[in-house]
């Protein structure tokens, strides 16, 4: 009776641990937030809601945080600082003949061998079925915005490359093509092949198709290799299929099969590499794919500059570094919990190796949690060329399809040409470590960036 | 192009150093600034100037090849190609190669084919693909007879713009040798022989008709032929022919041609670097980065001929090597079992497009036209 009662109570304790997926990532993501995003556009810069307008409302900086943060973030230990005194505010003025306003502040750029309209990249996201059903809005709402698009690993073996392998599902060329074709002088897509992509030569495939060509002689297409992803560092991308898929795809992956569920688990290999191999993987690129831009997509791994020192010196174009916050649609909690570190530590690993002299000839952009104007600028200050981002363009698209995606990129947007004007310069390429400030000492340190307490010392 | 052969030719007493073949090079060289590219290949370079039209006239030429394979000049051009055949039979056989019947598909093919897709289909279940080398299936014939070639028809879904090259085609036939406990450069000495036979052969059978027909007038080479290391091809082709290209990539096609017009001899360019070829090339032990491996190419801008090495024997060396171009190597599971069985497998080879040698020796705009049924990329349908 009592061994009974005990085992009813830890069942339903079970079951009640069984909600928290969806419960702990709204109340930890700024879900809501960028779903306001998506609704409202520029608007949702600002703290008005349907109970508190303009003229009703009074505002000011919050001290206290929701929750207490497990590591520091951009958010809560790096600040902004703007000048009295703007010089290059000055010379805006001599240039326009007018007082300027942020929405004269530039944004465009290079990024990774593509010019963009803002330095913010859609990255590959891949065959999982949220991140499938979203591409297509994303790929338009990004081929519009201007900015990259990207696409993961897995998508052509899971979903088909020209023809529909499942149903509701994309393939991989109405992704492709939804983006390319309606591209205007900004933008590029990049595209990640797992190993078991490599099976079917997917990059050999897209670099042979017909359809792509005009695309690649204008040199919007990039190959992304992907060494690992934030959420799951060291571990490949891991999916659930449904069980009439396992017939095709056992071939090629691991499938864990229970015999009874209607899903089955499919892991994709992490694929391995050294130094020896990357640097040659680089080079047979290049040779194979002359006319292709190449990203290196690597998790919170502790060897990161040395991946950022091969990726200089044998010309590759961009190297991501996903910080442990980087989204996911399937990873093990242990892996999201304790393998990796912080996106700001990417962030460090991007400040140091500037410091070390790699310069703008390759991207640098952190990625992991990563959604609003003030971690463009952050990134930006820190050395980072721009940053990556994910989920909020999924949850942007559930909210509302295509338009959301653009409100939400808007919103972005605007946010980063505000804070870049606040700190009285007109182009990205302007804002530097100077911009910046740690709250805490020992982070300062390791940025090499002042911290916010250090006051000037001399005479007034 | 005027200056900088006469800029090649003050500096060249200066660096003779720099070259393996010093002796041979200074016979080879031209010197008197004009340059002997072939005017057919002028002829393909006027005809690409203006892609759109070169684009229309290859769909015709290829949809209605019967046409023109029935003109005299293409009667010739496609009796002297059986020529070539027979030559390089009579020539391989002669020097002990047993010839071999080559596979035409297998679950694996060659993936050091620069950007080009593989045609891949259902083999009872399991992919299967048609062979765009079978350079991988060498090996172990040569270990098994010595001395081994195929020839071999291979099928490559070339990148488009290959189209302009002059090169490629999407269906081709090779020789493809292999010689078992030799180096490359035992390699490179069969091929010079085989070249300078082959010309000749030609020239005794059809000296005449050629110089008629198509005005083609074809020396008396003598190997060995010089020989330039990457390295200081990338050196000199920088440095002093103005044309620059980054260390570690492959030598671009321009820059090739820029080297091959100055010599009226094939050269060889040998050691490439690691990475701008495939996993097969072996990698010197002593110098680290470094392929025992060749190409060979043709005067007067016709560009590559043969493509040779050594192959890597050692099986975590080569899984290493698969892992760069992003493959799990379990795909290429019997070859390396293979290669464990035979350990230590020591080979070396080569391979020579039999289109793009027919292409030189008649002096052709491009191996579109030395195939009777051409197939290039994205053009269908053809015959």
């Amino acid at each position: 009776m009592l061994f009974s009662l005990v085992g009813l109570h830890l069942r339903l304790l079970g079951k009640l641990r069984l909600l928290t997926g969806a419960k702990e990532f709204i109340k930890d993501y700024p879900v809501a937030e960028i779903a306001r995003r998506a609704l409202k556009g520029r608007d949702a810069i600002y703290p008005f809601g349907t109970l508190m307008e303009y003229g009703t409302a009074v505002l000011g900086s919050t001290v206290t945080l929701p929750r207490y943060p497990r590591f520091p973030s951009l958010d809560t230990t790096i600040i902004l600082l703007p000048p009295a005194f703007t010089p290059r505010r000055l010379d805006k003025m001599v240039d326009l003949l007018r007082e300027p306003t942020f929405e004269d502040v530039n944004l465009e750029c290079e990024l990774g061998g593509f010019k963009v309209s803002m330095p913010v990249v859609a990255g590959t996201m891949g065959s999982t079925a949220i991140a499938s059903k979203t591409s297509i809005p994303i790929a338009k709402a990004c081929a519009k915005m201007g900015i990259i698009y990207g696409i993961g690993e897995n998508v052509a073996t899971v979903r088909g490359y020209s023809k529909r392998l499942t149903r509701g599902h994309p393939c991989f060329k109405e992704r492709l093509m939804t983006y390319l074709t309606n591209i205007d002088k900004y933008g590029g897509v990049i595209i990640q092949q797992s190993v078991e992509d490599a099976y079917d030569e997917l990059w050999n495939k897209v670099y042979s198709d017909k359809d792509v060509e005009p695309y690649l002689d204008e040199g919007r297409i990039g190959f992304e290799i992907k060494i690992g992803q934030g959420a799951k560092p060291g571990l490949g991308g891991i999916i659930k299929i449904p069980r009439e898929q396992i017939e095709r795809l056992k071939q090629k992956y691991l499938i864990e099969d229970t015999g009874k569920e209607k899903y089955v688990t499919r892991y994709s290999v992490p694929g391995t590499y050294t130094e020896e191999i990357l640097r040659g993987m680089i080079r047979n690129m290049r040779t194979n794919y002359p006319r292709v831009r190449i990203w290196i997509k690597l998790g919170p791994f502790k060897d990161a500059m040395k991946v950022i020192k091969i990726a200089f010196e044998e010309g590759a174009h961009a190297v991501v570094i996903d910080g442990k916050e980087g989204g996911t649609a399937m990873a093990p909690c242990v892996a999201m919990q304790h393998l990796g570190y912080p996106t700001l530590v990417s962030l460090a690993f991007i400040r140091r190796a500037r410091i070390l002299g790699i310069d703008n000839k390759l991207s640098l952009l952190p990625a992991g949690r990563l959604y609003d104007g003030s971690h463009v600028v952050k990134s930006l200050a820190l050395g980072a060329s721009g940053i990556y981002m994910g989920r909020p363009l999924v949850i942007s698209a559930l909210v509302k399809g295509e338009q959301g995606v653009v409100n939400y990129l808007e919103s972005v947007k605007v946010e980063t040409q505000m804070l870049i004007s606040a700190l009285g310069k007109y182009d990205l390429h302007e804002v530097e470590p100077d911009d910046v400030a740690s709250l805490d000492l020992n982070i300062a340190r390791a940025l090499e960036i002042k911290w916010a307490f250090e006051l000037p010392q001399q005479d007034i | 192009m005027k200056s900088s052969a006469i800029f090649f030719e003050k500096s060249l007493t200066a660096r003779h150093s720099v070259f393996i073949v010093s002796a041979s090079l200074n016979k080879g060289l031209f010197f008197d600034g004009s340059m002997p590219l072939h005017p057919a290949v002028k002829e393909l370079e006027n005809m690409i100037a203006d892609k759109e039209r070169y684009r229309k006239f290859l769909q015709e030429w290829l949809r209605y090849s019967w046409r023109w394979a029935r003109e005299d000049k293409y009667k010739l051009v496609f009796r002297i190609q059986a020529s070539i055949l027979h030559a390089i039979r009579e020539k391989l056989d002669s020097m002990g190669f047993v010839e071999v019947l080559p596979p035409i598909i297998g679950p694996v093919t060659d993936p050091g084919i620069r950007g080009a897709k593989q045609v891949t289909f259902d083999f009872y279940g399991h992919e299967y693909k048609v062979m765009s080398s079978a350079i991988l299936y060498k090996q172990y014939m040569a270990a098994s007879l010595g001395k081994i070639y195929f020839v071999s028809p291979n099928v490559r879904l070339e990148p488009l713009d290959s189209i302009y090259t002059g090169r490629h085609l999407v269906e081709f036939f090779q020789v493809d040798l292999e010689i078992y406990n030799a180096t490359y450069h035992d390699a490179m000495k069969v091929a010079e022989e085989l070249f300078c036979y082959v010309v000749k052969y030609v020239k005794d059978v059809h000296g005449k008709e050629l110089e008629e027909k198509l005005n083609r007038s074809l020396p008396d080479f003598k190997p060995p032929f010089p020989r330039y290391t990457y390295k200081d091809a990338h050196k000199i082709l920088c440095t002093e022919l103005n044309c620059k290209f980054e260390y570690g990539t492959e030598i671009p096609w321009e820059c090739e041609k820029v080297l091959s017009i100055h010599h009226d001899t094939p050269i060889f360019v040998t050691d490439y670097p690691r990475g701008a070829r495939g996993f097969y090339d072996r990698e010197d032990p002593t110098r680290p980065g470094i392929l025992l491996d060749f190409d060979m190419l043709y005067p007067e801008g016709f560009g590559e001929a043969i493509s040779g090495a050594e192959r890597e024997y050692e099986p975590a060396k080569v899984i290493q090597r698969m892992r760069e171009t992003g493959e799990d190597p379990n795909k290429y599971r019997w070859y390396l079992e293979m290669l464990k069985e035979l350990y230590p497998l020591k080979t070396a080879g080569f391979g020579i497009g039999v289109e793009r040698f027919t292409r030189y020796i008649c002096g052709l705009r491009a191996v579109w036209e030395s195939r009777p049924y051409p197939k290039v990329a994205g053009i269908a349908p053809t015959p």
